[in-house]
Formats: C-alpha cells, structure tokens, sequence
C-alpha cells in the first residue's frame, strides 16, 4: 500500500474527527456556573490533533524500522541461500533486487537478484500492509480517543494552546540547533582530519599542493598548508575588495544622506540596492567575461607580461561592487545615529557641509562605520562564486594582485565536487578550512555587532 | 588684522567652496560609477543573450549541444528546490519569530536563540552546503543532488531572514491592538493568531519574498550537495537529480564552445528577471499594505 494513500486516510480521518467533534460540541448546554471554556472549533481540532498526530508518528517510526524488517524477512527466504556471505556483495545483489522488484526495467548484473525478486516484492507488500494497518489504528483509536474526552466543560482550548506553544518553542529551537549543527559537523570532520595531518602542519604550512589520489598513508601535512588559501582570502576580500567598496560605500552613503534631496534618494537608493540583489554567480561570470580579460590587457598595456586570465584582482574589484551596497547602507544608518543636534551646531558655527561632515559626523558614526566594514569583509571572505569563477585555482603566496590567487571558500568548494572519497585527508581538509572560516566570520560578527549596539546605545 | 572681506579672507572661503563642491562631486561620481558598473553588467548579458532567448532555450532541457540546450529543466528544479525552502523555512520561521516576539521570557537561553540567529544570517552560504552535506547526505542519507536536501539546506539559510522580518513586523503592530483583544475576552494565543497575525503578514510575506529571493540566487551552498550534475530530463519530483538555474549558468560558464556564452547570458537574463519580478512583488506589497500607526 503506497505511503501518500496511508497519509491522505489519516488526514481524512483527522477531517472527520474535526468535523465530528465540531457538530456534537456545538449544542453543548453551557454548564452552570462555570465560563464557556472552548469553541466548537477547538473540541474538533482537538480530536483531530489527536487522531493525525499518534498516526504520523507511527509512520515516520514504521519508515524507519521496516527496512531493517524486511531486510530480515529477504534473508530468511530459501532464494537467499545463495547469496554470499561478504556483506558489500549481498547488498550490492539486494539493491538490484530491490531496484527490479519496483521497475521490472532495471537494469541487472546478477541472476540471483532476479530470483529474489518475489521474495522481496512480498516482504515489501505485507511490511507496507502492517504499516498501513498500523498507522489506520492507531488513527482510529486517537479519534475514539479525543472524541469521547469532548463533553460540555471540557477546556478544549487550554489544551490546544499548550499544544501551539510547544509548537512555537520547537520552531524557535531551530536556529540554535542550526548553530549547533554547523559547529558540531565541522568540529566533527575537522577532528577527522587532525588525526592524520598535524594542525601546525595545516595552519602554519605554506605549500598547498591538495591531490586526492595521493596515498593517504604518506605524509599528506607537507602538501596541506593552508597559508596560501588565508593570505589569498585575505588579499581579495579584505583588501582589494574594501579598496572598493570602502570609497564607494562610504562616499554614496554620504550623498544619499547630507546632498541628495529626498526624490533623487528614492530613486538612487533602490537602484543602489539592485547591486545587492544580484546573484552572485552573475558577478562571476561578468568578472571571468568581461573584467578579467579587461584586467589582463590593462595589465600587459602597462607592460606586465605574465598576466594571466584569472586574477585576483578581477575577483576583487567585482566582489568590491557587489559590497557597495552593504557598506552604504551600514554607513547610512551609522550617521542617521549621529544626534542632528551636533550637526546643525557644526553648521551653525559656520562649518560648510563636508566640513561638518568630515570633522564631525564621520568621526562621531566611526564606531557604526568601523562595525559596518568589519560585516563586509566577513561577507567578502565567505564569498565563493565570485572567486571560484574569475580567482583560479593555484595557491600563490604572493602581493602581485595580476596573477591567479586562490581562497578558502574555492578550495572548499574544489575539494568537496571533486572525486575524492569522503575518507581521504585533502577532502576532508575542506571541513578544517571551513571550521578556520566559519569561526573568523563569527568572530568578525559578534564583535561588531557589539560595537553598532554600543554605539547605538551611547547616542540614544 | 583682516576683515571678512578682504582678498585673504575670500580667497579662503572660496577655497573652501570648491572642497565642499569637489567632495559633493565625489560623493555623486561614487553612486553614478556604481550604477554604470550595474549597466554594463546588465548591457552585457542583453547583449550577449538576448539573441538565445526563445522558446525552444525556455521550454528545452540541458544538452551538449549549445543550439539546442535550454533552462527548462533547471527551472523546474528550481521551482522544485524554493518549494521545499518555502514550505520549510515560512512555518518556522513565522512561529519562530511569534515565539521570540509574543511569548518568550527573559532567559538566558531566549538570548541564546536570538544571537544564533543573528549570527546564522551573517554565516557564509557555504557553510551551509558544509553543514548539508555532512548532516542530510553523509549522516542522513538523503538522495544527493535532489531538490529536496537543497531546500533543506536553503531554508536553514533562509529562515533567519524570515525571522528578523517577521519580528519586526510583528513589533510595528501596536499594543492596543493587543489590548482590546485581550480586554474582550480572547486568549493571549487568540489575541496573536486572530489579530496581531494578521496585521503583521504583509511586512512578513515581504520579508519571505526578499529571502526566498536570495535563496533562488544561491550556487555555492548546492554546489557542495552535488546538485551540479548534467540533468536533462527535467525532475519530476523532490528526490530526482535536479539543477538550479544558478547552478546552470554556472555549469554553462564552464563550457569551453563559444555558443554556451549566449547560453549563459540568456540563463542569467531569466534569473534576473525572475529576481526582480520577486522584488517588484515585495516593494508593492509593502506600499499597499504598510500601515502607518
């Protein structure tokens, strides 16, 4: 019996609970003395929660017990006799036979999987049968259930906000098991990883030379340091990419707020904003299109010979762009903050506008400001598609920004889509550069989220 | 001792007109340099997909033949994927943000949940495909490349965004509201779901728009869960190997024949359109249904 049908019996089921308990609570005689306690529509959603709930549960539980079941039952058929006893190969044999007994197409390799196929088509069937089975009970007796509870003075409601406040703590939990999650599955990887390549080796190294075939035996430290990958992070996000987006952010953010009249701004900062909405494989492939062979020929005009197609530079720049609107908007409301009073007694002193602005608003907004580029960068060093398309792959310690760079998030993204097995300490060197990234970002945010907090309280 | 209009005194002033009008010319040059960047970059793909944008490139599915290849199968798969992020990340994110607003005490764990919040939205992207491909394919066992982990892994990313709209949305709604509610009788999960709810969705669907928008731009995280393979027969469900648009404009980047940059360009002119209709709905929903209390 397919799954969708069990499910649409139990909601059915559920819908007539709802509707049962609605119809009988809604001539309940009020009880004397006592307060109406519930609609009718909350005895029927209480007898439906009742009847869908037990029954969902059920299910996800059958779904993940009965493959083991007939697994057993597959094994305990006479046609199973012949299958061998090395445990890859019977598996192997066993998913054809599965894969035969749902598409009578399939593609085999082993005759024997063709004589298991009754054996598994009847232990599918009469496993999903007792699950269904199941499932319709236990549905049934939660409607019998919540429907005889249904009498007048019943606190139907109580219950069901008990019920939807559970529901909301649940959803709430979510981003802390998220958090959770990203910290324990790196932790986890990444430990994988130490135990075959030194820490020192991998932070402090300065060769990068992955190769996921190599033997996992000889020593892999000598080729995995990762230097190159943070100084490339570093030379593209923080520092040729801020060379953009600092000027640009900072200068459109003071135009839009101390020149532009109130009309240009509603429709400068939208269009501003548009930069921001772009994908950022779009960037990408705009910095390997156009901006980088730009770069190459402005490279050799000036007499640079060995510029390449990639380079760091037009990673950069375009990542640059792609940051303007995030610094402006950060800058923006850094000097919204600024108490207007300390503004006008600037000019009221006799101070012309950018006057004021450099010598009052810029350094009392600088906390906000300094907050604002530390999130920059944090979202520039975590960028991928930018770099994956127009950086390159090879590590190169070096300040040249003309040649070919690579970053963290590349190689992470190289490492994991390569063919690597999982178990192999260039792949899994991947989950160490992530954890390396992933705590400097959280770094970067916490202390300056702090900072625009701070210096948000300090003016108010 | 110069007085205000002598030679000195407005040879001063003049030079310090010009500063403020050269730094005023600065500050316009900044935004002006940024929108050209975004017209070329906009120039560019018309000009260079424009030409591929037919009907056989918007109903066709992927081929290693550039004239014949098109972004119906990705698109189905993204369709595919933003469903799944949509069903997931809209109901959590929505009570989530209710909890935190309506309902939470002041605990140190309530602290906790709002600074993971917090911080997952500053999180690069591909963190998350980390976290995917170590939790729902290594760990769970989920097919790979389907759009059923990407929506996964997407609505991890997205929820946040959902939740910081939703919470501001909901604390723009006034306590009287709240008030006379609560003052007739309903209960505080009444007063919430019948009244508060209501009023603050506009500001909530246009918070879900810009994240789910987000989510629809965003390779990096899929490509960690493999959702980069040659499909080209359009999935037809959540499980199906599948592509994402992005993930096509970026698999067709790659190719070495010339005839998949018209490809690419036209892939990306969709995506951007799509985008901006996504936006186009959000800024109007805003304006017609921001109240102003």
């Amino acid at each position: 019996m397919p799954i969708s049908f069990v499910l649409i019996s139990v909601i059915g089921l559920g819908v007539i609970a709802w509707a049962m308990s609605r119809a009988r609570s809604a001539h309940f005689a009020p009880v004397a003395g006592k307060l109406k306690l519930a609609l009718p529509g909350h005895y029927g959603l209480y007898a439906a929660i009742w009847t869908i709930v037990p029954a969902l549960i059920v299910i996800w539980i059958w779904s993940l017990i009965s493959p083991g079941l007939i697994h057993g039952a597959i094994l305990a058929d006479p046609a199973a006799a012949q299958l061998p006893a090395f445990e890859f190969e019977r598996n192997t044999i066993l998913n054809e036979a599965f894969a035969l007994a749902n598409n009578p197409n399939a593609f085999v390799s082993d005759p024997v999987a063709r004589q298991l196929v009754p054996a598994v088509s009847t232990a599918q069937t009469r496993f999903g049968w007792i699950g269904a089975v199941l499932a319709i009970v236990v549905a049934l007796a939660g409607l019998a259930f919540g429907y005889t509870r249904i009498k007048a003075g019943f606190p139907a409601r109580t219950k069901i906000e008990r019920i939807v406040l559970g529901a909301l703590l649940l959803a709430s939990f979510i981003a802390i098991i998220t958090t959770m999650g990203i910290i324990a599955s790196l932790i986890f990887e990444s430990a994988r990883f130490f135990a075959m390549v030194s820490p020192v080796d991998f932070l402090f190294g300065t060769n990068w030379t992955p190769d996921t075939m190599a033997s996992p035996t000889s020593d892999m430290g000598d080729d995995l340091g990762a230097v190159p990958l943070f100084w490339g992070t570093f030379f593209i996000g923080a520092i040729i990419a801020m060379l953009v987006a600092i000027p640009f952010g900072l200068m459109s953010a003071i135009y839009l707020t101390q020149y532009a009249n109130p009309r240009a701004r509603s429709v400068l900062k939208p269009m501003l904003e548009i930069l921001a909405g772009i994908p950022t494989v779009v960037y990408g492939y705009f910095a390997a299109l156009t901006a980088a062979p730009f770069i190459r020929d402005l490279a050799l005009a000036i007499g640079i010979t060995n510029a390449s197609t990639e380079s760091a530079l037009a990673a950069g720049l375009v990542m640059g762009v792609m940051i303007i609107p995030f610094v402006s908007s950060m800058a923006d409301d850094s000097i919204a903050a600024v108490p207007q009073a300390m503004r006008d007694g600037s000019l009221a002193m006799g101070a012309t506008t950018s006057e004021t602005i450099k010598k009052v608003l810029i350094p009392a907004a600088l906390p906000g400001i300094v907050a604002g580029i530390m999130l920059a960068i944090s979202r520039a060093i975590g960028e991928t598609m930018i770099v994956y398309m127009a950086a390159g792959a090879s590590a190169n310690l070096s300040a040249n920004p003309f040649e070919r760079m690579t970053t963290v998030t590349y190689q992470i993204a190289a490492l994991l889509t390569g063919e690597g097995s999982f178990d192999h300490p260039t792949t899994l060197s991947a989950f160490a550069l992530g954890l390396v990234l992933f705590i400097v970002t959280l770094i970067l945010n916490i202390v300056a989220l702090r900072v625009v907090k701070r210096f948000r309280e300090a003016y108010e | 001792m110069s007085n205000w209009q002598s030679p000195e005194a407005t040879a001063r002033l003049n030079k310090r007109y010009a500063a403020e009008r050269r730094f005023k010319a600065l500050g316009f040059a900044a935004i002006v340099l940024s929108m050209l960047f975004l017209a070329v970059l906009l120039f560019t793909m018309l000009k260079n997909g424009i030409a591929g944008l037919d009907w056989s490139f918007l109903s066709g599915s992927d081929s290693t033949d550039p004239a014949t290849a098109g972004v119906w199968s990705a698109v189905k798969g993204s369709l595919w994927t933003m469903l799944v992020t949509l069903a997931l990340a809209f109901p959590m994110g929505v009570l989530a943000a209710i909890y935190l607003e309506e309902f939470a005490p002041r605990a140190r764990w309530v602290d906790w949940v709002e600074v993971s919040i917090n911080n997952l939205a500053a999180v690069p992207s591909i963190i998350f495909g980390l976290l995917g491909l170590a939790v729902f394919i290594q760990f769970m066992h989920l097919p790979r490349s389907s759009p059923l982990v990407g929506g996964m892994t997407l609505a991890l990313m997205t929820m946040p965004v959902i939740v910081i709209s939703g919470r501001n949305a909901i604390k723009a709604v006034p306590p009287s509201i709240r008030d006379a509610a609560l003052a007739v009788g309903a209960s505080k999960v009444q007063t919430v779901f019948h009244h508060v709810l209501p009023l603050a969705l506009p500001g909530i669907l246009t918070g879900t728009i810009i994240g789910m928008a987000r989510a629809l731009g965003e390779t990096a995280p899929l490509l960690m869960i493999g959702m980069r393979a040659f499909v080209s027969t359009p999935p037809g469900g959540i499980t199906d190997p599948s592509s994402v648009l992005p993930m096509q404009i970026f698999l067709w980047s790659d190719e070495v024949d010339q005839g998949f940059v018209q490809n690419t360009s036209a892939a990306i002119i969709v995506l951007l359109f799509v985008l901006i209709a996504m936006n186009g709905v959000a800024i109007y929903l805003r304006n017609k249904f921001e109240t102003r209390w």
